[in-house]
């Protein structure tokens, strides 16, 4: 049976149909704010062209997350009023929601669970680069926060199917719940989620969040900083209990994402006490 | 009917026969203390074991229960009829050992118990510790205790 499920993913990952989709738009609007060449203007222009991200971006903008307080009626104002990194992390927010909030079975994660804890582990990161003054990556913080376990959402059918062995894996040979994903199913959860990211040709920056959120001593060095934060974000969430699933806490805390972060012990366990305050933040997010 | 409250992290809610508390815990501890004649009780989801800030009491075992406590007398409930159902307090799998915030879960542990017997509040079970989550839901209706963990359940009936 085993045998059968790596043989199954590899189909899987090798046949971009099987990968799931997000709008257009998302994935043009993250190349375009890369893009010197781009103005606010065209970027507005290509979010108007979908209306119903159109829609729902608009809604976010005056949510109570990201609203400044004057009503947002149109895009190019919202480009304006909020600037173009924020809009392009709501235009993510409204693109990505639809795959995300849902049931996960084999992690068994309740519909919602997922999405709350992506959107948790979004605004933590995000907070912690602004603490640590790295206000140029904030926005992509937010962003790999959000979508750092997409690829549990294709892996979960299987994980159902191989959790056992998966579990008693762990536990007899003492590592952590990715690994064991990637010896049994030949895929982990990371890796399918930068599969699913290339499928949408987002930014390696945003691939690499994905990659190594759980072994963020492995990152090239361009991207360990803030796949260092992310990281952080995503321990200190699920100890919090924010989108813990079957897999638990079967994952490392890296103690070298701590250091590249730069983060006193004190600083983390403030950080981890106020995350009530986060996932308020979180659920003002729609 | 029965209604199902969602207790969240650093929350408290006290509520009556026929209720159910849920909450979903990592490193924090769910503390569910019951009282059989009164048939009501109170659920708190603790972060931390000791107060850094005043203001929200819920988050740290160390004002949390107290709070707990008092709100169950003010509801008519009576410290001899009353016992607690701990759970929660898991770490994570792999860390450096110094590291004070993966102790987290330990910390939540010890400091729990022992807040509860200087309280003389006697702990019937106390599924604790290890590296999984847990969703636990605590049944006014009889005081009983289902843990959820790693796609299995357990029912904890002692009261």
């Amino acid at each position: 049976m085993l045998t059968n499920i790596k043989e199954r993913l590899e189909q899987v990952v090798n046949n971009l149909g099987q990968l799931p989709s997000i709008p257009d738009v998302a994935g043009k609007v993250i190349n375009m704010v890369n893009d010197p060449e781009s103005s606010f203007n065209q970027i507005a222009l290509e979010i108007s062209k979908d209306q119903a991200i159109t829609t729902n971006v608009l809604k976010l903008c005056n949510s109570a997350y990201f609203s400044r307080g004057k009503e947002i009626l149109s895009v190019e104002r919202a480009t304006v009023t909020l600037g173009i990194k924020e809009v392009k992390d709501i235009v993510f927010v409204a693109a990505t929601k639809s795959i995300l909030d849902k049931e996960i079975i084999g992690y068994d994660l309740a519909k919602g669970d997922l999405w709350k804890h992506g959107l948790s582990v979004a605004v933590l990161s995000k907070q912690i680069a602004l603490l640590k003054k790295k206000v140029d990556i904030a926005d992509i913080a937010f962003t790999g926060g959000i979508i750092h376990d997409v690829g549990k959402t294709v892996l979960a059918l299987y994980v159902q199917s191989a959790f056992k062995e998966i579990l008693s894996l762990v536990d007899s040979k003492q590592i952590s719940f990715q690994m064991a994903e990637k010896e049994i199913m030949g895929f982990d959860h990371q890796e399918i989620g930068e599969k699913i990211l290339s499928k949408w040709s987002f930014p390696q920056i945003l691939k690499d969040i994905v990659r190594y959120h759980h072994e963020p001593e492995s990152a090239p060095a361009d991207s360990k900083l803030i796949v260092s934060i992310v990281h952080i974000a995503n321990v200190i969430c699920l100890m919090g209990g924010i989108g813990i699933g079957s897999d638990g806490l079967y994952h490392q805390l890296s103690d070298a994402a701590i250091q590249t972060v730069g983060l006193k012990e004190t600083e983390l366990e403030r950080i981890y006490a106020n995350l009530p305050d986060i996932v308020n933040q979180a659920s003002a997010i729609q | 009917m029965q209604t199902l409250i969602n207790v969240g992290v650093a929350q408290m809610e006290i509520a009556t026969n026929p209720t159910v508390l849920r909450t979903i815990l990592g490193s924090c501890i769910g503390i569910c203390i019951y009282d059989k004649v009164k048939k009501a009780g109170g659920l708190a989801h603790i972060l931390l074991p000791s107060s850094l800030d005043k203001d929200k009491p819920a988050k740290y075992a160390d004002t949390a229960i107290p709070m707990l406590l008092n709100n169950l007398y003010k509801e008519g409930c009576k410290k001899e009829n009353m016992s607690a159902k701990i759970a929660g307090g898991a770490s994570m799998f792999k860390f450096s050992s110094n590291l004070s915030l993966a102790m987290i879960g330990e910390r939540n542990i010890e400091r729990t118990i022992k807040l509860l017997e200087e309280n003389s509040i006697p702990i019937m079970v106390a599924d604790v510790g290890g590296n999984n989550g847990r969703v636990i839901d605590f049944f006014l209706a009889d005081g009983r205790l289902k843990v959820r963990a790693a796609g299995k359940e357990k029912v904890y009936y002692k009261v």
